[in-house]
């Protein structure tokens, strides 16, 4: 037997042992309930998805790009054209595979100039640090028979040694199939056609949580068996690259949330006696004790289960490490499902979360304020009022941050903006609820849907063009999440709106004295619904120097608002609010623009010097008051 | 931001009329009327604070409703007939654009007011009870006198609702005909107008029965009244409650705008309008008290000088609308400044009592502290910014210094501030170490918070020689060097030492101590409280009539109490005509200026007030240098013209406040607003 055959033998007995593997870790998935999946689009997507998708993810870090280019498609592509050559035994086909295990090995020495000599904080260590010995070791010695092969065995005992080599390093990845770094390869590419949020490829904003079956007999996921299989699936794809980690805002502040252990705590959990010993990466940040054993009908949430409660509840739902995940992970919606086991089953909220739901419940609204105080914040400014059987073109919807003295004034430009432009609008005043999104972010299922189905029957009694809102999440809830409940409007943001009227000239805008502003993205709007660019464009028509971010647009970082993580209030170190304003300080701008009542909020909070807060209704109203065709002041 | 900001930002409605939040200005009289119309300055005035957000605006204190009130010696508003009712309309047009409700004081003042002016008519009132704050003894009102008076006060509710007016209170507080007839100690009368507290109740009742048939049911229709009139004959609290509750239960009044105390003479017309030696809010009891009695809402002023005195007292419950009306006058725009998270900026009202002084002695409302209140038409209470960017250099931190600098930097234009004490404020530093007077200090503190804000390069601690300002290549010079206290002319003033001295800790007198007083304002009467509550023995005297003789009226009495309570001994129409040692004490020779007699003291100490004089050498100095030889173009700063010199090479040199002749804060703050806004 030649050389060149006994490679081929090696790989050929080594991808049984790996799919034998891979079968006994996918027979663990089983244990998940049942998802409705298009099998065969989603094969025939997997490689645009893979190819597009993903690689547009990967490709933010080029030289990790660069890596697993070389590593997986020499990998990959020389073991297959191993066995085609073992089996023709072709010196051309041969050589060709000397150049993939050359690329192989290249990518191989990749993964050890990343891990070596010093290892990363987000990559995790253990097996990890052995993968770029066993990448080489495989690649090199592989290479070695692969050129002893096609020089017509010229290097006779090189390629022995070569395949001494590379049976143990191969042999290493194929065993780390199964709980080891290798399965986010077939665990990956699976997650990539039985994907749960298919659209996504599409290239919509697919980002609407799925209402929950209210008459389930358990309401959300309180072990592993509750996930559906493919969620599973996903948690498996993991490969622990920590990229999630260094997006994720309370990991940053300090707060035990840390995304890739979530993921990581997540997959261990569904094995029988799981515990989570085995994990290498960073930790949760100020991590709270738990036992760290689970499995898949035991529970996950608890001190005596896999995650503390405190993890969970530390997620502003912000969504920056799902932007992130190159494993098309959807953390948001694992933490949502557990949340709403918590919320629903147990009443087992942060303490001071507990208290909205419960004005919410009684007052529609989670202050427990009267919903007529809502048009407080415009009391003289005489705000048109929508009534039953009544038409506006525009239904402006307020939200929350009506009853917020800071956010009042934001409204009240919008509303002054809306007058000066000639717009027909109206607001539902005291028939406008809740729109739900506080309640859904903290597991209230029922409240939303409560609340939802009343708005949706409160609006169908009206006839409206669009609805406005200066709300990212009430724009999600009412654009998105309600569709699901009977309400499919158009709705547009403030900042959209305001761009097209300056745009159409209806609202003449001057020069800004504080020339200098950076945009803070909020995630609703941004990350949820891919709207970064009519904020960018407002701001450049009022002919301000815009100055960007260290990170913005789609990844852009959250203020701490969302989530309901204000009202959960999990102790960190830092604030999420004070760690932005420095990023926005960095800039040098004089003001930062806000698009979102949190957000303002959250970075009006923050104390000391800093650049001055502003929604962009505010500033256009700036700018109109300084367009030098504005009417003599009075 | 301050607590409970949301409870003054949410909406009243008061029978289908909703205030936009729950601040307000009551009714005063600014003495800005004219012909007894609110003509354009009155309406400016109030439309200010309508953009300055407030929720109601009430203008014209004690509006006469009959020609026997005559509303003349206040420049006040006549609503006794339908030519008011034009500029009504105009008035509520203008506080209506900017979101503000308006409305009105309607009132026949009985009693309290003078004969001699307008129509000659005799006083009213409930009986022939003389009030000493007026100094008349009405007549006793026929039942045809009632029957007239109801049906003016119906008439005059009419015109309010014609002119376009949200609302209208009649006054029954300070001693009205109204509350005349309530009180025991007027009313003595024996028919079914007198006795009872019903029957006492009765006149008001007609009136205001009359004004809802004329006005309607769904016009707003309230009553000031006071909560205590804190007379031994007068309504006791529980009265005024049972009047309150009376009034509201029968649906006559649809709010109660609630005061503490009355004012039939001096004294209690200090007390009824509190002055800095109050504390804050002091009668905030009284409409808490009466607002548990009623279902209308209840407002209340009197000395709520901040705004988070104000939102306490509505979100407590206390009230359900607060008056800020000096607060006001200090800074229309607080409501605003609340709004925008800019409280830091709004310039607080510091109880100085200067607006209302002056129309007592019949002038026009101005802010010691404000020099754009009641000259909106002139003044900005927003700088606008200046086309061209010029360099300033202003000399002297006092308030003149101050204001020249906040409004040159408002304008936009580049501005150093020399000061060569350590800290800004200049004499009202030293004015402010005096008791009560301490308050002062609020108007640099903020003065400088603002410069501070606005860029202004401040540089403490530094004399300015004409080297440094020349250094600065400035355009414009504003010397605001202040004035120097004098020691007068008297033979032997070289033993004399000033006010100042005492004030500033210059000199610590002890024993007995002469204070001698020619200029009558807050200076000597202060510092001889200072003096006695230090130990001294201390005899005020002045060639006045009277101690304090130019303080004004809800001042003065409070310094007459506080130097009667502490034994100063005041002797007016005493001139100071010599001192002279005597061993180690000192001879003080007087004079009566009546009599022409001299008396001696032998005192330790002679101090004295005869005012300032300029400090003006750098003036001196740098006027040969500068393009319009230190002059000021009188023609162009009443015009609202700027100066002549603008725009030659070389710099223009300006002088304000006391650093061109010593007159008062008012006096400075408006030399340099005037003189600065067009720069």
């Amino acid at each position: 037997m030649s050389v060149g055959a006994g490679l081929a033998f090696v790989i050929l007995g080594l991808s049984v042992i790996a799919a034998a593997l891979a079968a006994r870790r996918a027979r663990l998935w089983r244990a998940g309930q049942p998802a409705k999946i298009d099998w065969v689009a989603g094969l025939l997507a997997v490689p645009k998805r893979y190819l597009v998708d993903v690689h547009h993810v990967v490709g933010r870090d080029p030289s990790a790009a660069r890596m697993h280019a070389l590593a997986a498609g020499g990998l990959l592509g020389g073991s297959g054209l191993a066995l085609l050559a073992g089996l023709t035994g072709s010196r051309l086909v041969w050589a060709a595979t000397a150049l993939l295990f050359a690329l192989a090995l290249a990518g191989g020495l990749l993964v050890g100039g990343r891990r070596y000599p010093r290892k990363p904080a987000r990559l995790s260590g253990g097996k990890f640090q052995l993968l770029p010995f066993a990448l080489v070791a495989y690649g090199a010695g592989a290479l070695l028979v692969a050129l002893d092969a096609a020089l017509g065995h010229a290097l006779a005992p090189l390629g022995w040694i070569g395949l001494v080599l590379a049976a143990p390093g191969g042999g290493w990845l194929a065993f780390q199939i199964g709980r080891g770094p290798m399965r986010h390869a077939f665990a990956g590419a699976l997650h990539l056609a039985a994907h749960p949020r298919p659209a996504r490829f599409d290239g919509v904003s697919e980002t609407a949580l799925v209402p929950l079956d209210l008459g389930a007999p358990r309401l959300g996921v309180a072990t592993p068996a509750d996930f559906a299989w493919n969620r599973l699936l996903g948690f498996d794809a993991c490969i622990q690259c920590g990229r999630c980690e260094t997006a994720c805002p309370a990991f940053a502040a300090g707060q035990p949330l840390n995304p890739k252990r979530l993921i990581q705590d997540l997959a261990t959990a569904m094995q029988p006696g799981a515990s989570n010993k085995a994990y290498t990466g960073s930790p949760y940040p100020n991590a709270r004790p738990v036992a760290g054993i689970g499995g898949p009908d035991l529970p996950i949430v608890g001190a005596g289960a896999m995650i503390h409660p405190d993890t969970l509840w530390s997620c502003t739902t912000c969504r920056a490490c799902v932007e992130e995940c190159p494993m098309m992970i959807e953390h948001v919606d694992a933490i949502m499902d557990l949340r709403r086991f918590q919320t629903q089953e147990l009443g087992a909220l942060p303490e001071k979360a507990g208290r909205p739901l419960a004005e919410l419940r009684y007052a529609d609204e989670p202050g427990g304020r009267a919903l007529a105080a809502r048009t407080d914040f415009a009391a003289g400014l005489d705000l048109p009022r929508l009534r039953e059987g009544g038409h506006a073109d525009i239904l402006l919807w307020l939200g929350e941050g009506a009853y917020d003295l800071r956010h009042g004034r934001t409204l009240r430009a919008l509303v002054a903006l809306l007058k000066r432009a000639g717009v027909d609008f109206a607001v539902l005043g005291e028939e406008e609820r809740d729109c739900g999104d506080l309640a859904r972010r903290l597991g209230d299922e029922d409240g939303f849907q409560r609340l939802a189905r009343a708005n949706v029957a409160t609006l169908a009694r009206r006839s409206f063009g669009r609805i406005l809102t200066a709300d990212p999440h009430a724009l999600h809830a009412l654009r998105n999440e309600y569709r699901a409940f009977g309400g499919d409007y158009e709705v547009i943001h403030h900042s959209a709106l305001l761009d097209e009227l300056v745009a159409a000239g209806r609202l003449p805008v001057g020069a800004l004295a504080e020339a200098r502003v950076t945009y803070h993205d909020p995630c609703y709007l941004g990350r949820y619904n891919g709207e970064i660019d009519a904020p960018r464009r407002l701001l450049d028509r009022l002919g301000v120097a815009r100055v960007e971010m260290e990170r913005s647009g789609r990844r852009s970082m959250c203020c701490g608002g969302g989530g309901g993580a204000p009202v959960s209030d999990i102790e960190g170190d830092a604030r999420i609010p004070d760690l932005r304003m420095g990023q926005a300080k960095a800039t040098g701008a004089g003001i930062v623009a806000v698009a979102c009542p949190q957000c303002s909020a959250m970075l009006e909070g923050v104390t000391g010097e800093r650049p001055a807060v502003h929604d962009l209704a505010e500033l256009v109203l700036m700018a109109v008051e300084a367009a030098p065709v504005a009417e003599a002041a009075r | 931001m301050i607590a409970n900001a949301e409870a003054l930002l949410k909406p009243l409605t008061i029978k289908g009329l909703t205030i936009r939040n729950r601040v307000m200005s009551t009714s005063h009289a600014p003495g800005y009327g004219r012909d007894g119309k609110p003509q354009e300055r009155y309406q400016l005035y109030h439309a200010e604070k309508a953009k300055g957000g407030i929720g109601l605006t009430m203008f014209g204190g004690s509006s006469s409703v009959a020609i026997d009130s005559p509303a003349a010696p206040w420049n006040q508003i006549s609503v006794a007939d339908d030519s008011v009712i034009p500029y009504f309309q105009q008035f509520a047009e203008r506080v209506h654009a900017h979101g503000a409700k308006l409305m009105i004081q309607l009132t026949h003042m009985g009693r309290r007011t003078k004969w001699d002016t307008e129509n000659w008519f005799p006083t009213l009132s409930a009986s022939a009870r003389r009030e000493p704050a007026s100094r008349t003894i009405p007549r006793e009102m026929d039942k045809h006198d009632i029957r007239r008076v109801v049906r003016a006060f119906a008439a005059a509710a009419r015109r309010c609702k014609e002119g376009g007016l949200d609302g209208c209170e009649i006054s029954a507080a300070h001693g009205h005909l109204v509350d005349q007839f309530w009180s025991p100690s007027v009313n003595q009368r024996s028919d079914e107008y007198g006795g009872s507290l019903e029957n006492r109740m009765r006149f008001g009742r007609e009136v205001l029965e009359a004004m809802r048939e004329a006005a309607g049911d769904d016009y707003v229709i309230g009553i000031r009244m006071s909560g205590d009139e804190m007379i031994a004959d007068g309504l006791s609290h529980e009265d005024c409650v049972e009047i309150a509750a009376t009034y509201a239960r029968d649906g006559l009044v649809d709010f109660l705008n609630i005061m503490g105390g009355q004012a039939r003479d001096e004294m209690s017309h200090a007390v009824s309008l509190p002055n800095m030696s109050f504390p804050v809010a002091p009668f905030l009891f009284l409409p808490s008290a009466i607002k548990r009695e009623v279902e209308v809402p209840v407002f209340h002023a009197q000395r709520v000088t901040d705004l988070a005195t104000g939102a306490r007292a509505v979100a407590e419950g206390h009230v359900d609308m607060i008056a800020m009306t000096r607060a006001h006058i200090a800074d229309p725009h607080l409501v605003k400044k609340l709004m925008e998270g800019r409280d830091d900026d709004i310039r607080q009202c510091v109880g100085a009592g200067y607006c209302i002084d002056r129309i007592y002695v019949g002038g026009d409302a101005l802010c010691l502290q404000n020099a754009a209140t009641g000259r909106e038409a002139t003044m900005p209470h927003v700088v606008p910014r200046a086309a061209q960017a010029r360099k300033v250099v202003v000399v002297g931190g006092g308030p003149a210094g101050l204001e020249a600098a906040r409004v040159c930097a408002e304008r936009g234009h580049k501005v150093v501030l020399f000061e060569k004490e350590t800290a800004v404020g200049g004499q009202i530093n030293i004015a402010a170490k005096a008791t009560w007077r301490e308050a002062l200090s609020g108007i640099p503190r903020w003065l400088y918070a603002q410069v501070q804000k606005k860029g202004v390069d401040i540089r403490l601690g530094r004399e300015a020689s004409e080297a440094d300002i020349l250094a600065e290549a400035p355009e414009v010079v504003i010397i605001a060097t202040g004035g120097l206290p004098q020691h007068g002319h008297a033979k032997g003033h070289e033993h004399i030492v000033t006010t100042a001295d005492v004030l500033a800790g210059r000199v610590q007198p002890t024993g007995a101590v002469l204070l001698y007083d020619e200029i009558g304002g807050h200076n000597a009467a202060s510092t001889a409280e200072v003096l006695a509550k230090a130990g001294c023995l201390v005899e005020m005297a002045t060639h006045d009539l009277q101690i304090a003789q130019e303080v004004g009226t809800t001042n003065k009495p409070v310094h007459l109490r506080e130097l009667y309570k502490l034994g100063v001994v005041m002797s007016p129409n005493m001139e100071l005509i010599e001192v002279y040692p005597e061993g180690n004490r000192l001879i003080a020779a007087l004079r009566n200026t009546m009599t022409e007699a001299e008396e001696e003291r032998v005192v330790d100490r002679v101090v004295a007030d005869y005012g300032t004089l300029p400090v003006n050498a750098l003036f001196e100095a740098l006027r040969g240098a500068s393009v319009n030889d230190g002059e000021t173009d009188l023609d162009a700063l009443v015009a609202g013209l700027p100066q002549r010199w603008s725009g030659q090479k070389g710099f223009a040199l300006y002088r304000v406040g006391d650093a061109w002749t010593g007159r008062n804060i008012h006096a400075a703050l408006y030399d340099s607003l005037r003189l600065c806004k067009d720069l």
